[in-house]
């Protein structure tokens, strides 16, 4: 065994655990990520097996193919997170509101500038 | 209608004194007026003791467009029959929010949208640099969303109740102006433009939107577009 296959097993394992970790509640991702590092661990011991792979598909090398593959994946990781990421902004925004209209105060000439309690505007939600 | 069935919703992100008179001048038409304070690091309502006005808070900073839907559901809940947005900086005059609501009450149209391009001698007060950027955002938002504006990121408009309640912007930041037209045409309201004189100050020139702003507002746009 070379040296960067025991370095990638060994990146693979500490991904595999932290994943495990992080999906605690998900048996299905828990396994899903479990499945990949086996097969990514595999391919790294028997890298053979890539060039097969690539070979049937039309491409030089087996890390060419190991490169475009993870590249797509990524791409889509991406796109899901920014998803992700607006589904929560739209969901703060909601919160944020909620508790605007919940606090929302009545100014008038008579205000005090700290007697907020007595101007708030009861709105139902 | 009383003028107070009108709301005027002025959204405010850290303006100065300045928020202050943009307030008081409308207030004294007699019309609703909420302030929709989007998480400034100075509270808002500092600078408004003593006016007759609603205040709302968000505790943290969304931007413009998540601030004119907040104002907007405030003014539904509250009985509002006509909704104004209405700029904190001191470029829109409070005088012309008669001739946006006019139409709306008449039952004429459901949204009237202020613009600057309509009357010559408006125009003439747009600077140069501004004109063309305000030109390729017309251009842009008619890309968009198939509406031909004369003046498409102007922020003075008038909404009905009706639309109002039809226009829920998801948009938090300045996409919201092309977002509206996109809500418009899928809604099927009926609309026009009206004349309005904006009055640039360099503090108004300085809140505006930068070339740089625009680009982001292209983009969220595209992504509005991919994800809806």
């Amino acid at each position: 065994m070379t040296s960067i296959q025991g370095i990638l097993i060994a990146g693979f394992v500490i991904a595999a655990i932290f994943a495990s970790t992080v999906f605690r509640t998900k048996l299905v991702y828990r396994l899903m990520a479990l499945l990949l590092f086996l097969t990514a661990t595999i391919l790294v011991i028997f890298p053979d097996v890539t060039t097969v792979i690539a070979h049937a598909l039309g491409v030089g090398r087996g890390a060419d193919l190991v490169l475009y593959v993870s590249l797509v994946t990524g791409i889509d990781v991406a796109l899901l997170l920014y998803l992700r990421i607006r589904d929560l902004e739209q969901r703060i925004s909601r919160l944020v509101r909620e508790v605007a209209l919940r606090d929302a105060r009545h100014i008038t000439a008579a205000t005090e500038p700290e007697s907020t309690e007595k101007n708030r505007v009861t709105t139902r939600l | 209608m009383e003028p107070s069935e009108v709301f005027v919703i002025i959204p405010a992100f850290n303006e100065n004194a300045v928020l202050r008179s943009t307030v008081s001048g409308v207030v004294s038409f007699g019309y609703t007026v909420v302030v929709i304070d989007d998480g400034s690091d100075i509270p808002a309502k500092s600078h408004l003791e003593g006016l007759d006005v609603y205040c709302l808070r968000h505790a943290v900073n969304l931007g413009q467009g998540a601030a004119l839907q907040t104002g907007g559901e405030f003014a539904l809940i509250h009985g509002a029959r006509v909704i104004v947005h209405f700029d904190a900086d001191g470029q829109h005059r409070p005088e012309l929010i008669e001739r946006l609501v006019n139409p709306i009450v008449h039952g004429k149209v459901e949204v009237v949208l202020g613009s600057r391009f309509l009357d010559a001698n408006d125009r003439r007060m747009v600077p140069r640099r501004k004109r063309i950027l305000l030109k390729t955002a017309a251009f842009v938002s008619w890309a968009f969303t198939g509406v031909w504006l004369s003046d498409a990121h102007n922020g003075f408009r008038a909404l009905s109740r009706t639309a109002a309640a039809k226009i829920q912007l998801k948009e938090n930041g300045f996409a919201h102006a092309t977002e509206i037209l996109d809500l418009l045409r899928r809604a099927k309201l009926s609309w026009q433009e009206v004349p309005v004189t904006i009055r640039y100050t360099s503090y108004s020139q300085a809140k505006g939107q930068s070339m740089f702003n625009s680009f982001n507002i292209v983009i969220d746009l595209m992504l509005r577009k991919l994800f809806k």
